[in-house]
């Protein structure tokens, strides 16, 4: 292996004394601190506010703009008849790196539609965000884009994702009343699933 | 034999046969929905367009008779684009559902589409509206409007199961294929409709939205449903828990077998994969209480090593029966054979009442166990062994000290009370199958073993060919495979056996039993070998 | 009796006003440097929904520190263990007692230093106080039973003892310039001025001394760039087993030296509680103007203005503390050793010789 010597630059007498450099050091400093001073004090009075003096954004009041493709937490986009768009043909499932998503897929009563989500779990505390989800969907069903990224739990439990949490983002956990008119599996009451209607085979 | 030229390769093929026959056996693939080797050629679908030198138009490959010095091209730009024709024709009413559609990852539309797709669409009109979700029958669901009127399952209700459901109704767009009038699509051979069927619109209504088909792993195997042993590949899923309830199994597909069952398969053996998923025996039990392979392998080898003992108190020797099963594979019927009957001296059996199931001069057989035909052969059902019955019988006289019970229910031969009486008369008695029933209810000793498909070994069917099965995946849970536990117990009782696997057994097994002789496994192969007649015997022998 | 009472206000004064400074003193030191980095800093402590630009956020911090669990590691000595902060606080805070604040003043015709102790030799006491402080920093090392935490006991004891013979030897030529010990005094003799409009502070006639002795005092108080001992998320320093309040001594042990460090910095070199100009009877100016002012503004001048001095360093301090990097551990000894001792040494001889042949 060719090695390769690189040799610091030696300092000169100017630097060595340190002291000029320790003032050019401070002038840098020192600007910083007037002029975010003048204009953290301008902004109290209310003046230059086009100017910031801080790149901070006071996160839970602030929220910092997401860029358009930001991918957030998943939804589940839903018909004008308030039943979900997906038609369960499981692409995501099977383009998912993580193995997070679990379908479990029906009879539709319209022949039109033929096929929809009995069960649909989104395991966020194994998704890794990539957005292949949305990438490779047919029908436009799934989506990230509800800027929910304040997703923590208690539980590895609480981090799954039902058919509910992902129609309705507004939703949190725990979950009380199960509000969805179509017939799915119903996992409301933490892991057991309560079958609503359940008409799985034809 | 006509000489043609096929891409520049030459083959000779015979007179009548068309040039996507001579392509197949060059080994060129050509596109095909209408034609299928199994039914008659329709050539309506026109996607097997070929070139053909000195012809103007193109011609189609599934009906252009071979004649000599002809020169094909199946691949040329010309051809190509001809198809690609074809394929936009046929999926200008296609309603380009493949998100719901069971058939997609196996669709042809699709496949052929990667190929010869126009990828820029010109049909601007609407499509035509036609049925969906159509139950034409107990198990298929027609969707119309994915049919692109190959006619394969027209003609296979023609002139394959005969029954004649299906039609074609209407002219140009709105031509459907539909049933006539009054009609159900419910023949013994129903489900091979949609194998044929080259897209969507045919699909299974037990496989309906279970999964997806590129979820599926596939295993080669014997279908054991009946004596006819019919070649299957086996649809399974291991990974996924969740799509079909924990059922393993999702579906079962005929394998072209030319020799057994062609390109089909009925629909008794198709759908009656369900015991193998449901109502196992998972754990050992013992008198119904939990216990662990190793106490019941010691616990039976006790017993066993005191067959043939005089019992003290009876003055009489202790007598073994087993009742073996036509449902095991010949190397286990052969262990059964070495260790019970030569060894112990046991009544041993594996002729089992059967009630006669339904048969036909097709594919269904009467006898409803695979392997009726290798049990003989190793001479467990012949003129000298007992019956099911007769066993049964001499137990409940107390002429038998011990019983083993192979997968057979014995409640369809005598009552609950006497399987009681006989339960605790005797000093042993233990019951190895896949699935609870009263038998093992009433047993001392409940062994879970594999089903056919976990495990490996061969069946003879009813035209004395051997065929492997395979093992599609592990045991469920705690089931062992019988020829392991009958080489655990043999082990114990010192027999000398040096076998491993159920290759070596069967190595032995063609040693011992003639018309066995000179088959092992690589010869059996996928498509399984005929046993050695009489005459092939001698041929042998004189070699 | 009534002296003691003086004595024990001026005490109580100066004790309450150190520890506030020290507080406020964590409050500037997140601010400046948010502001500094483009940031806001910490802002969210509030009382009543009053945030008042986290200026809470000391009162949260002793809160926090006073009400987090005091773990001391298995096997450690216990008592030396608890001993060390109390060292290092206390070292630091008795030290502030020979520092002037102000002139003296007359109370009900008593005479009042603004001292609270008054002692000839009070340089000698401060650098004797900082030198046992050395004791807090290598116990708390010793006493933790944690070799990281002994080796950066070490280190700082190292650093401490080197740079004091640096730091003493500077203050050195101020002591001989102005002829006395005593810090009051020494004050008071940069009261006068030079060519008759630079006021003779230990700056105008001792800078190289001034540049060592704020180089190697920075060292003392072991920050940035000198916090080799310290070094909290890289290196591990001395206090590492320290959990709750006696960490928070730690801490303010750190902060009184930087103020105690600016105090004596004002004091030595920029004449402490000296106005410019500013005599007991009013202001003189060089271009001839006075302006007669009382004797209680006068003294009270005097305190604002070694105040604001104090400040002023405290705030340079904190600008080199965010501008600087840290030495390495042999470009800290090479500087101590190599750097400002021949310096101070070179310096005291200088002075030496300007100061014999000036009195010839």
């Amino acid at each position: 292996m060719a090695v390769k010597v690189l040799r610091r630059r030696d300092l000169t007498v100017w630097e060595k004394l340190y002291i000029p450099q320790i003032a050019s050091g401070l002038k840098v400093t020192t600007a910083h601190l007037l002029r975010n001073l003048l204009l953290h004090s301008a902004h109290r009075l209310g003046l230059l506010q086009n100017r910031r003096a801080a790149v901070t954004f006071q996160y839970p009041e602030e929220l910092r703009p997401l860029a358009p493709r930001f991918r957030s937490r998943h939804r589940l986009t839903v018909r004008d008849d308030g039943t979900p768009r997906c038609v369960g043909c499981m692409l995501c499932e099977t383009v998912c790196p993580a193995h997070c998503i679990t379908i479990v897929a029906g009879e539709h009563p319209d022949p039109n539609v033929e096929k929809y989500p009995v069960r649909f779990d989104i395991d966020l505390g194994v998704c890794v965000y990539c957005g292949y989800c949305v990438e490779v969907c047919p029908e436009d069903a799934i989506r990230m884009d509800t800027g929910i990224l304040d997703v923590a739990a208690y539980s590895r439990d609480a981090m799954k994702l039902d058919i509910h949490e992902l129609m309705n983002p507004s939703l949190r956990k725990p979950l009380t009343a199960c509000m969805l008119e179509f017939p799915h599996e119903c996992r409301l009451a933490g892991g057991e699933v309560s079958t609503r209607d359940h008409q799985r085979r034809n | 034999m006509p000489t043609l030229t096929i891409d520049g390769r030459q083959i000779d093929s015979p007179d009548g046969s068309t040039v996507i026959q001579a392509a197949e056996t060059l080994g060129i693939f050509i596109p095909r929905y209408c034609y299928h080797p199994g039914l008659s050629i329709a050539g309506n679908c026109r996607i097997c367009l070929i070139e053909v030198e000195k012809n103007p138009k193109l011609q189609i490959a599934c009906n252009t008779p071979v004649a000599d010095g002809m020169v094909v091209h199946t691949s040329s730009v010309k051809a190509d684009e001809g198809r690609r024709a074809v394929l936009e024709f046929l999926l200008a009413n296609h309603p380009l559902d493949c998100p719901v559609c069971d058939q997609s990852g196996e669709c042809d539309l699709q496949n052929f589409y990667m190929n010869f797709g126009l990828y820029d669409p010109r049909f601007r009109e609407q499509k035509i509206k036609k049925k969906k979700a159509v139950a034409v029958g107990p198990h298929v669901m027609l969707d119309q409007e994915r049919c692109i009127l190959c006619s394969r399952c027209v003609r296979f209700t023609d002139e394959i199961s005969k029954t004649g459901e299906f039609g074609i109704f209407n002219r140009g767009d709105r031509a459907e294929v539909g049933l006539y009038p009054g009609q159900q699509l419910d023949n013994p051979y129903s489900g091979n409709v949609v194998d044929i069927c080259p897209v969507g619109a045919l699909t299974d209504r037990d496989f309906r939205f279970k999964a997806r088909v590129w979820y599926l792993s596939s295993a080669p195997t014997v279908c054991n449903g009946c004596a006819q042993g019919c070649n299957v590949d086996v649809h399974y899923v291991l990974d996924r828990p969740h799509l079909n309830d924990g059922a393993r199994i999702l579906r079962v597909k005929p394998r072209y077998n030319a020799d057994v069952n062609q390109w089909w398969m009925c629909d008794e053996g198709r759908y009656g994969f369900g015991w193998i998923d449901k109502g196992r025996l998972t754990k050992v039990r013992r008198q119904g209480a939990g216990a662990t392979w190793e106490q019941a392998v010691a616990g039976i080898t006790e017993e066993l090593t005191k067959v043939g003992e005089r019992d003290p108190e009876r003055g009489t020797c202790l007598r073994l029966g087993v009742i073996a099963s036509p449902q095991l594979t010949n190397e286990e019927l052969f262990l059964i054979r070495e260790i019970f009957q030569r060894a112990l001296g046991a009544r041993v059996t594996a002729s089992v009442p059967m009630p006669a199931g339904n048969s036909d001069n097709f594919l269904i057989r009467a006898d409803k166990n695979p392997n009726t035909h290798g049990a003989a052969l190793i001479g467990l059902t012949d003129a000298t062994a007992p019956d099911a019955a007769a066993i049964v019988a001499e137990t409940l006289e107390g002429q038998l000290d011990a019983l083993w019970v192979f997968g057979y229910d014995l409640t369809k031969l005598v009552a609950d009370e006497d399987l009681q009486r006989l339960s605790r008369s005797l000093r042993l008695f233990v019951f190895s199958g896949t699935n609870d029933n009263p038998t093992a209810g009433c047993s001392h000793w409940a062994l879970p073993t594999a089903a056919y498909l976990e495990k490996e070994g061969t069946f003879v069917n009813a035209h004395g060919r051997v065929q492997r099965i395979g093992r599609a995946f592990p045991p469920l849970s705690d089931s062992r495979e019988d020829w392991r536990v009958l080489l655990e117990i043999a082990g114990r009782l010192n027999l000398g056996f040096a076998w491993r696997s159920p290759e070596e057994i069967f190595q032995a097994l063609a040693r011992s039993v003639t018309p066995f002789a000179g088959l092992t496994y690589e010869r059996i192969g996928l498509h399984g070998a005929s046993l050695m007649t009489d005459a092939s015997v001698a041929e042998v022998a004189v070699t | 009796m009534i002296d003691l009472a003086v004595k024990v206000v001026l005490a109580l004064f100066v004790f309450f006003g150190v520890l506030n400074l020290a507080a406020l003193h964590t409050w500037l030191e997140r601010k400046q440097s948010a502001v500094i980095q483009d940031r806001v800093g910490a802002n969210r402590a509030s009382i009543l929904g009053w945030r008042l630009m986290g200026l809470f956020h000391p009162l949260a911090d002793s809160i926090k520190m006073f009400t987090k669990e005091d773990i001391v590691p298995a096997g450690a000595d216990r008592i030396l263990h608890t001993l060390a902060p109390v060292f290092s606080v206390f070292f630091a805070l008795v030290t502030f007692a020979a520092i002037p604040f102000g002139d003296r003043f007359l109370l009900g015709g008593r005479v009042i230093e603004l001292q609270v102790a008054k002692i000839n030799v009070a340089l000698l006491y401060i650098f004797a106080m900082l030198s046992l402080e050395v004791y807090g920093v290598i116990l708390a090392g010793f006493a933790s039973r944690n070799n990281y935490a002994l080796l950066g006991g070490l280190r700082a004891t190292a650093q401490m003892i080197s740079y004091e013979i640096a730091l003493g030897i500077a203050v050195v030529g101020v002591i001989m310039i102005y002829g006395t010990m005593d810090l009051q005094e020494l004050v008071r003799g940069q009261g006068q001025n030079l060519a008759g409009w630079i006021p003779l502070w230990g700056i105008v006639v001792q800078p190289v001394a001034f540049v060592v002795f704020l180089t190697a005092a920075l060292a003392e108080t072991k920050r940035i760039p000198f916090d080799l001992p310290e070094g909290e998320s890289e290196i591990i320093g001395y206090f590492v087993e320290y959990s709750g309040m006696k960490f928070g001594m730690f801490f303010l042990a750190d902060f009184l030296e930087t103020i105690l460090v600016a105090c004596l910095a004002t004091t030595l070199f920029f004449g402490g509680w000296q106005v410019p100009y500013l005599t007991s009877s009013g202001f003189q100016f060089p271009w001839g103007a006075t302006l007669p002012v009382s004797q209680p503004a006068y003294v009270l001048l005097g305190v604002v203005s070694f105040s604001i001095k104090v400040v002023i360093f405290c705030v340079l301090f904190m600008q080199l503390r965010w501008t600087l990097p840290r030495f390495r551990y042999d470009q800290l000894m090479r500087l101590g050793w190599l750097g400002l001792f021949p310096i101070a040494v070179v310096n005291v001889l200088v002075t030496a010789s300007a100061l014999a042949f000036l009195k010839r």
